[in-house]
């Protein structure tokens, strides 16, 4: 029953997350057509300075199916959404305002306190895991409709890639909602580690592959057909220091 | 030979950063008891219930229920899935409904108690459909209530029970606890700094002041064995000096000395008389003034 808790607490986060990743994967689909229609005016582009670099650049993988569906959804649209669904689902634990305030009630329970943070998290994880994979889906599915094709082996390379990266923002969040109990706090830090980490990311852009925002693009994976197994392991191994220190704080606090 | 006991703590100190919650609590609840835990508003009633339940953790001393360590956190859970709970708060899931916390929490007991579950429901009149966040603070009162009589708990803690409710209500929820106790036979252990409901309903009584038990035993001990001595003298009360054990208060003021005794009046009355007063009168104490004589002989 902890499960249906946890499903209660966080449904309407993951649902209008779900709803918005499909929504925006279908759109960018659904939509090649037309920006085909485009390209050749993209040519007339000159690429000046750091900003009409990045368009070249972004029309550049336009011109393949591939490169188009890796740039507007894997590393833009999936990863900069995900990583905010990922955070919202991380917040919210035992003792937050998400809880109805209940925290004495959930602790009189007999179920461990590391029970109750651990089906939250598997909870969350879950959520977080569809969210990764679902949206995706969507586009070997809606390909044909535009005459493309899609490989579902690319697909879920690129949703692995992105769910073991989006759980860093999801522990990252998870834990300081162990930390704070309210819900703003560890959302806006969340956020606020993802906003600096994307800047770093843009402002080296050479090392940006191998960062987090990198894992859940799956940058090397498009680019060589490899999975970035060290950006994978280091996001793995993130993820558990950061539920375990959750599970560690929950386990000392006096309520 | 004395009772067992289903709570017992010993020296238990309770340290929020330099916050003293507790200071040496000493607490023993036996078996089949109607236990009133009375004191005033961050007298240490509540941290004490924390700590019973594994919610917080004592700094030191020893605390157990049902002979199993509470401060053990594997332990804790065999202690709470024998115990039924309401907090001061009413806590409760505010997104689910009656019917699905009541499911919800039905979940974790294998001893659940459906024929009580209907009963209360009924008795209560709580609407299945109803959010908790849409109940008013009597029907949260009775839920919580509900939620916790039918776990089959061998054990019901109660903190503040009927705190922010009307008279009526306060009544009924008091009368269906004790109904309950009568027909289960459970241990009941509430916190109250209601006087008059820890009058109406509990045998044993415990009086906590500033982390301290300072009083307590059987409530009908406690009546026979607190006196009011007062003595009147023909001019200024002389300096009163008593060796007697149980002397809780000793004041003077003009003519009169007024002592207060938690135990051996007779004793007290012997060493008064030598004194010389002209009269002693010695009568009963009420459990509030006992409460207030206690508390404030604290301060």
């Amino acid at each position: 029953m902890l499960w249906y808790k946890s499903w209660l607490e966080t449904r309407w986060r993951f649902l209008i997350g779900l709803a918005l990743l499909m929504c925006s994967t279908a759109g960018v689909i659904l939509i090649h057509p037309r920006l085909m229609a485009l390209m050749p005016m993209a040519d007339t582009i000159d690429p000046v300075g750091e900003l009409g670099q990045r368009i070249k650049e972004s029309v550049d993988l336009s011109r393949t199916y591939r490169g188009y569906v890796w740039s507007q959804l894997f590393r833009q649209n999936l990863t900069q959404m995900g990583t905010l669904f990922a955070i919202l689902l991380g917040t919210g634990g035992l003792f937050s305002y998400s809880s109805g305030g209940a925290a004495l009630f959930t602790l009189s329970l007999p179920a461990s306190r590391n029970r109750v943070v651990g089906v939250r998290a598997a909870a969350g994880l879950a959520e977080w895991l569809v969210l990764a994979f679902v949206p995706s889906l969507l586009i070997p599915m809606l390909s044909p409709a535009v005459g493309e094709a899609y490989g579902v082996g690319d697909v879920l390379a690129h949703s692995l890639c992105l769910f073991v990266g989006g759980s860093v923002f999801f522990s990252l969040a998870f834990l300081l909602s162990t930390v704070f109990p309210d819900l703003w706090r560890p959302m806006l830090m969340a956020c606020a580690v993802a906003v600096v980490l994307a800047i770093a990311g843009q402002a080296f852009r050479e090392i940006s592959r191998y960062g987090v925002f990198g894992v859940m693009s799956g940058e090397d994976y498009f680019r060589t057909g490899a999975l970035p197994w060290l950006g994978l392991v280091v996001s793995v191994a993130a993820t558990t220091v950061m539920l375990y220190a959750s599970a560690l704080n929950v386990a000392r606090q006096d309520f | 030979m004395s009772d067992p006991l289903i709570i017992e703590a010993a020296d238990l100190r309770k340290d929020y950063g330099h916050v003293e919650a507790l200071r040496g609590l000493n607490l023993q609840v036996p078996v089949g008891s109607i236990f009133g835990f009375l004191g005033r508003n961050g007298a240490g009633k509540t941290t004490t219930i924390k700590v019973l339940l594994g919610m917080a953790r004592p700094t030191s001393g020893r605390v157990r229920v049902f002979d199993l360590p509470a401060d053990v956190p594997e332990q804790s859970v065999h202690i709470r899935r024998r115990t039924g709970f309401v907090s001061e708060e009413k806590d409760l899931y505010d997104s689910m409904t009656v019917e699905e916390i009541v499911r919800f929490t039905a979940a974790f007991y294998p001893r659940w108690r459906a024929d009580l579950e209907q009963r209360y429901a009924r008795k209560f009149e709580l609407p299945p459909d109803r959010k908790v966040k849409a109940l008013s603070r009597g029907m949260r009162t009775k839920l919580a209530l509900l939620l916790a009589l039918c776990r089959g708990a061998d054990l019901l803690v109660l903190d503040e029970p009927t705190s922010g409710l009307d008279p009526a209500v306060a009544e009924e929820v008091l009368q269906a606890l004790v109904a309950h106790v009568a027909g289960e036979g459970l241990t009941v252990f509430f916190s109250s700094h209601q006087i008059a409901e820890v009058d109406q309903i509990a045998d044993r009584v415990a009086i906590v002041d500033h982390g301290r038990a300072v009083a307590g035993g059987l409530l009908e001990d406690l009546r026979e064995g607190y006196r009011r001595i007062q003595l009147v003298f023909d001019g200024e009360a002389p300096a009163p000096v008593f060796q007697s054990p149980g002397i809780v208060r000793v004041g003077r003021e003009g003519r009169v000395i007024t002592v207060l005794t938690s135990s051996d009046a007779d004793r007290v009355l012997d060493e008064a008389r030598l004194l010389n007063p002209v009269s002693v009168d010695i009568v009963p104490v009420s459990l509030k003034e006992i409460f207030l004589e206690t508390v404030t002989a604290e301060d």
